[in-house]
């Protein structure tokens, strides 16, 4: 029926105004979009569209992409440097040379006092790759602590460590583009329509054109799980058991690219006699998975013509965490899928730049992958930077995972924190408090002011946020990709570039290097300290990477554009240019759910958050998908506790407790639950983060908890607003 | 004319044309031919006089949702608010789901819903304001919030939950099909930021590439018949044979015996211990138990005044003019002016309160508010005509003024059960099963009855008796009414709760909540109303002195009233409708109540509007 007023209205749809949009890239995670930020004629930022033509989404956003308009005019920014003498006293607000001045002195007060390595730098993956290089600078070459990290320890040191155990260097070998040629995809510890949306709906289009298998290692039934064509709910913690026994099956059966394996790999021979050991029968009783769907999966991945492995946190957020990125590689390699169309292992990284900060910014060693521990690198840098290369440790410091506990033991006297929150995103919470409590001076720099590690600090520096600043990001597939200015810092924040070059200033040193004022000058160290590198940055500029929607390195000077996979030739980092099998013998180490903590407690990310919500927490259309945070608990479990769903369950652990709603769900198995990751004051208060050997990561997803009803429903709802208000 | 880019992605772009030329209701696809006065129109979309070039600009579009295919990551509920420019609280798509099986055989099953811009469009023939129009381009039904006066009528009666009604701004918006896009060939915003090729859009009964069913039905989904709506579905994965919600609704979808047929919503009992939950009975729609309550009493008591003398009752008439007859009309009127005012408060924009009679041609909303109006004023004009008949008399003849006050008193007497009609008529509502029963309107007039009953025996029952006149023979009437009154209602209520059980789906879980969320109140109201009756029957039969009687009947009074306000309360805060399953948090009523009780709602980024009653 049609039907209507004779004289209709004119309809209204709502008109943003753009006059303006501005080329950036996205600055959650690292999938790496290319999106446009609309200005009204004010110049305010009020819309957000993908790039059509970019080749990473082409057009396409996720959720909180959608919305990273919004993210300039969120609450609880720091708007003025804070300052206060100890961290139970207020702040006061000052000026900007009053903080730097005290940052710089106390930090010189501190190394004067303790030694050089007393005082800590922990940093980020969200920041500006020119930042990162920059902050190298500073901290390599002016401050010179050893004690300097980034928080990727806490989510990629595994896949980098894996890679250069197996490969010889860092660097992720295989692009997105992969999945268009791909034979064969195998997820382990990816949920990726949850985490990494845009990955997810490259992968759905090359589905769409040609079905390939699809296996899914989740113990968690996710919706990547429920769609695979094979889905192995693994018991959490063994999947370097499931790795050795496809190993084993393939090798054992003959499926095998012999003639990689001897022109590519070395030490095959040990890789090959420790994998004899884990027959499927033995294996399944470790890790769950039945020997009957391990030959299968064994079989259908290495008949591929190619296959590709892709892996996030539940590999590596493991006390193996680098040895199952190594046995990722060790499958690929002994069936020749490296360096391939569709046949690589490739590594979703979490920031928008994780990569940014493992290529430039001297946190594991020097900058463009060089390493403290080799003396021509030392002096390569000593000389471009024109400082005295003694100046640099012989071999790289702390992670932070073992910084934290140096201030326990008192090695660590100060710190200073950048766009990093560890109140919240570091295991065994009540531990961190006390830790950060002992600090004689922590200076946060951050975004926000109401970032939860402030609670803690000295000196608050407020920091610009994302597009209000520029420079570069790298994302999961090597694309260096440029974030243009949008619009000025908020009220006085500062970019972080600006407050490193201007701490920079306040250090005497006798050789110093020099500090560029600007983003694009820095990236001009970049091309010249890379060039004739494996990340060859020399053929880019900010103006062809944005005509370009992001190169992928390596691009030299004079190339087109970059290169999508690394090692086609088969040609490794090694000296002798092979790739290494290296045998991953299996100790279960993890805490294991017992009779006093019967549940495995396992955590994750939605796709509405991001990190520690610092930022998505105070965006409506975002956080309203998950205000609080919630625990999945099966419904069969819940029934014998009495723990019912909508309600708030206490959660107990070795290290502390925990209230959170419970959502009754059988996507998770009757011994197990899943907390999101992202809330204060929840599921790192209970998790205990036991660290991986190789990569410092700490192992969140696997532990031990005691569940039980609130007694008092209304007092657990009150805790819980206070921990979600702002 | 929406902006076209230059590197605009393929699938942004709507694709050709359909097979068919009728769809399955038998409707034409082909809403107008280009002859017709409907088209070559411009659509005037903030102004613009442009007309799209689409060459399917007059065909019934709809949208498409493969249900396997979508991972609820939100994009397209979020490209929707971000071009519509939502605040949190509102939403013009949303995404819940259905879950089913036993780990690791578990699946979850998304509906990501907006409007489906129906051929049958309900919200259109309810809105009593007329702000719904179904345009002959692409069929879209799209709402004017500047005409609504946020009533939310229309989100009472959408069996999908696709007008959203704002609490903050006090008006109803709703998906517009982003028709600006449609003008210049581009699909809507949601369906080109859609991650997981779940969510399409284009003519109607036109199965997307890769996609081969064309359903109605997919589990949680109401039946089409209500509205015939313009969506598609696509779900070929099996799936467990009993689908459950994750929201509070105490509801689940169970797929017949043989495992073959369509899902149909059945109970989710869970706990069975009887509640008070007192405090729950208050709800928004609080002026409406007011409302309707004191309408329903008012009209009552005006027409057993007006009509008592034809029962020989003398001393109940306006030919007994004094202070007890001025007192009593003026207390229907005060009561029904307060009524009135509370309701118009109720509406989102009160200033604009007169337009609630411009769809007195589909709105059962329209006609009720008339069919007070002329109540009311009859009312009014009576009461005045007959107390202060003098304010007239020294203009027109006094046979005059008398015959215009019996003629007010008359059309009253029709125009009042006539509103309750029109009134119960509004909840007749096919989405809205446990209000979809005749015994709306056994209550609503047995309502009438019994607090008609009270209000006239206050004041002539109690009253008259104080002023030393026999009043026997009335309140004996009164209590007659009265038994008939509560009898009606208990027989209604009875033949409701039997109903719905038997009818299961929405209607049982509003049953299954009334008898255990709500168990101990629902038992007090049974036992008031039994108590009344077995009072009331018992007088109908007994001869006791006056002075007992009138004790009765306040006590019987009493008891009446108290059952009333809190039937009239579990009425509305026990509905549920059949729309769409919500997701744990977004779209979950459990979790808004719970947020409005703890202070997380103060939060706006929490995306529930805090309690304004």
């Amino acid at each position: 029926m049609l039907f209507g007023r004779g004289k209709k209205n004119p309809i209204k749809i709502a008109d943003k105004g753009v006059v303006d949009w501005r080329y950036t890239t996205c600055g959650y995670c690292s999938t790496g979009c290319s999106m446009e930020i609309g200005l009204d004629k004010s110049g305010i930022p009020v819309a957000t569209r993908g790039v059509g033509g970019a080749d990473v989404n082409q057009g396409k956003l996720c959720t909180k992409g959608i919305f990273e308009h919004e993210l300039f005019r969120t609450d609880g920014r720091g708007a003025q440097p804070l300052i206060r003498d100890r961290y139970y006293e207020s702040f006061q607000e000052c000026s900007w040379d009053t903080a730097l001045d005290k940052t710089a002195s106390e930090i010189q007060r501190i190394q004067d006092t303790w030694g050089r390595d007393s005082f800590a730098i922990v940093s980020t993956g969200q920041i500006m790759t020119e930042e990162f290089y920059t902050l190298g600078k500073l901290t390599r070459g002016v401050i010179g602590t050893n004690h300097y990290d980034g928080n990727t320890t806490l989510c990629m040191a595994s896949a980098v460590s894996g890679y250069k155990r197996s490969f010889g260097s860092d660097g992720p070998p295989g692009c997105y583009d992969d999945f268009e040629h791909t034979e064969c995809l195998m997820a382990i510890g990816s949920n990726l329509p949850e985490q990494h949306p845009i990955i997810f709906w490259r992968l759905h289009e090359a589905l769409e054109k040609r079905k390939f298998p699809i296996i899914v290692v989740d113990p968690r039934v996710t919706m990547f799980a429920q769609m695979a064509d094979i889905h192995l709910p693994v018991t959490p913690g063994t999947d370097v058991v499931l790795l050795n026994a496809l190993a084993h099956v393939i090798l054992d059966e003959g499926l095998e690219d012999r003639a990689y394996i001897d022109a590519h790999t070395s030490d095959a021979a040990a890789f090959e006699k420790l994998v004899e050991q884990y027959d499927p029968i033995s294996s399944s009783r470790i890790c769950g998975i039945d020997e009957d769907t391990i030959r299968h999966v064994a079989r259908t991945y290495a008949r591929a013509g190619s296959a590709m492995t892709i892996w996030t946190m539940g590999i590596n957020q493991s006390t193996h965490g680098s040895d199952g990125v190594v046995g990722i590689n060790n499958l690929n390699l002994i069936t020749g899928n490296i360096g391939k169309p569709g046949g690589t292992s490739l590594s979703i990284t979490g920031q928008c730049n994780a990569m940014g900060t493992r290529e430039w910014s001297s946190c594991s060693g020097l900058p463009g992958y060089r390493k403290l521990e080799s003396a021509e690198d030392r002096k390569q840098i000593a000389d471009f930077w024109g400082i005295d290369e003694d100046f640099f440790p012989r071999e790289r410091g702390m992670f932070q995972t073992d910084i934290f506990p140096a201030i326990e033991s008192g090695q660590i006297k100060g710190m200073w924190l950048i766009a990093t929150n560890p109140m919240t995103s570091m295991p065994n919470t009540p531990r961190i408090r006390k830790m950060l409590e002992k600090l004689e001076f922590l200076v946060v720099q951050d975004v926000y002011r109401d970032v939860e590690t402030n609670e803690y600090s000295h000196v608050f520096l407020p920091a610009a946020v994302w597009a209000e600043k520029e420079g570069c990001f790298t994302n999961t597939e090597r694309r260096v990709n440029l974030t243009r200015n949008v619009c000025e810092p908020y009220a006085n924040s500062k970019p972080d570039l600006w407050i490193f070059n201007q701490l920079a200033k306040r250090f005497k040193r006798d050789r110093k290097p020099h500090f560029p004022n600007t983003a694009e000058e820095v990236f001009e160290e970049l091309r010249a300290l890379s060039k004739g590198r494996m990340l060859d940055y020399s053929g880019m500029t900010w103006d062809k990477i944005e005509q370009q929607r992001g190169i992928q390195w390596p691009c030299t000077d004079g190339d087109e554009s970059g290169a999508a996979r690394l090692y086609t030739d088969g040609q490794f980092q090694w000296d002798d240019g092979r790739a290494r099998l290296i045998p991953l013998s299996f100790v279960d180490n993890n805490e294991t759910p017992d009779e006093d903590y019967p549940f495995w407690m396992n955590s994750g990310r939605v796709v509405e958050h991001f990190h520690t919500r610092t930022k998505t927490g105070k965006i409506g259309n975002l956080n309203k998908f998950s205000p609080t945070p919630y625990m999945e608990m099966n419904p069969d479990a819940a029934r014998e506790l009495g723990v019912e769903h909508g309600s708030y369950a206490r959660l107990t652990s070795r290290r502390g407790d925990a209230v959170v709603m419970v959502q009754l769900t059988h996507r998770v198995a009757p011994n197990m639950v899943f907390i999101p990751f992202h809330f204060h004051e929840c599921v790192n208060r209970l998790s205990l983060g036991l660290l991986d050997p190789y990569s410092r990561q700490p192992a969140f997803k696997q532990c031990a908890v005691k569940i039980e009803m609130a007694v008092d429903q209304d007092a657990a709802a009150v805790t819980n607003v206070a921990a979600r208000t702002y | 004319m929406f902006n076209v880019r230059d590197d605009e992605p393929k699938y942004a772009f709507l694709a050709g044309n359909t097979g068919t030329d009728k769809n399955r209701y038998g409707d034409s696809i082909e809403l107008v031919d280009g002859d017709h006065e409907l088209a070559g129109e411009s659509l005037r979309i903030n102004d613009d006089a442009g007309i799209g070039d689409n060459p399917n600009r007059y065909k019934q579009h709809g949208f498409y949702f493969k249900a396997d295919n979508c991972i609820a990551c939100h994009a397209c509920e979020s490209a929707c608010s971000e071009k519509n420019d939502l605040p949190p609280h509102i939403s013009f798509r949303s995404v819940g789901y259905v879950e089913g099986g036993s780990y690791p055989d578990y699946h979850r099953l998304n509906i990501s819903m907006a409007c489906n811009h129906c051929d049958d469009p309900v919200c259109l023939k309810g809105c009593p304001t007329r702000a719904y129009t179904k345009f002959s381009e692409y069929g879209a039904v799209l709402q004017d919030p500047d005409i609504c006066f946020g009533c939310g009528y229309c989100t009472w009666v959408c069996p999908y939950n696709a007008p959203q009604l704002d609490l903050v701004k006090g008006e109803v918006s709703k998906c517009n099909m982003c028709v600006d896009r449609l003008e210049v060939g581009l699909k809507p915003a949601c369906v080109a930021a859609c991650l997981a090729g779940a969510l399409d859009f284009g003519i109607i009964e036109t199965a997307p590439e890769n996609s081969t069913q064309l359903e109605v039905q997919i589990p949680g989904f109401p039946t089409p018949d209500i509205t015939h709506p313009n969506i598609r579905f696509e779900q070929t994965n099996s799936l467990p044979k009993e689908m459950r919600r994750t929201d509070s609704m105490p509801l689940r979808y169970e797929q017949d015996q043989q495992g073959r047929g369509a899902y149909v919503p059945k109970v989710a009992a869970g706990k069975s211990d009887k509640e008070w939950n007192l405090t729950k009975l208050r709800s928004r729609e609080d002026p409406l138990v007011i409302f309707t309550l004191v309408t329903q009493a008012v009209i009552g008591a005006f027409m057993l005044f007006i009509l008592a003398p034809f029962a020989g009752l003398s001393v109940v008439s306006a030919s007994q003019p004094g202070w007890l007859t001025s007192a009593f009309l003026f207390t229907l009127l005060g009561l029904e002016s307060l009524a009135l005012f509370l309701s118009t408060m109720h509406l989102g924009k009160p200033h604009r309160f007169y337009r609630a009679f411009n769809n007195l041609r589909y709105s059962p909303v329209s006609r009720e508010v008339a069919g007070v109006a002329v109540f009311f004023n009859c009312l009014l004009g009576y009461t005045l005509l007959t107390v202060f008949p003098g304010l007239f008399t020294w203009l027109l003849p006094s046979s005059f003024v008398s015959g215009f006050a019996a003629f007010c008193g008359w059309v009253g007497v029709v125009s009042g059960p006539v509103a309750l009609y029109f009134m119960h008529s509004i909840y007749r509502i096919e989405a809205r099963p446990y209000w979809n029963h005749w015994q709306v309107l056994t209550s609503f007039y047995g309502n009438t009855l019994a607090l008609g009953g009270v209000l006239a025996g206050l004041f002539f029952g109690l009253g008259v008796t104080m002023m030393g006149i026999d009043s026997r023979l009335v309140i004996e009437f009164i209590l007659g009414l009265m038994l008939m009154g509560v009898t009606m209602e208990a027989i209604g209520l009875f033949a409701h709760a039997r109903d719905m059980v038997a009818g299961g789906g929405e209607g049982a879980a509003s049953q299954y909540l009334q008898t255990t969320r709500f168990g101990k109140t629902y038992v007090l109201r049974n036992v008031g109303l039994a108590l009344s009756v077995v009072i009331l029957a018992g007088f109908a039969f007994m001869q006791a002195g006056i002075a007992v009687t009138l004790g009765a009947f306040l006590f019987v009074s009493a008891i009446i009233t108290v059952t009333a306000v809190i039937g009239r309360a579990l009425f509305y805060v026990l509905m549920i409708p059949t729309t769409m399953p919500g997701a744990f948090f977004w779209k979950n009523p459990g979790f808004e109540e719970h947020a409005r009780e703890t202070g997380l709602a103060d939060m706006p980024q929490v995306g529930v509007v805090p309690d304004a009653h």
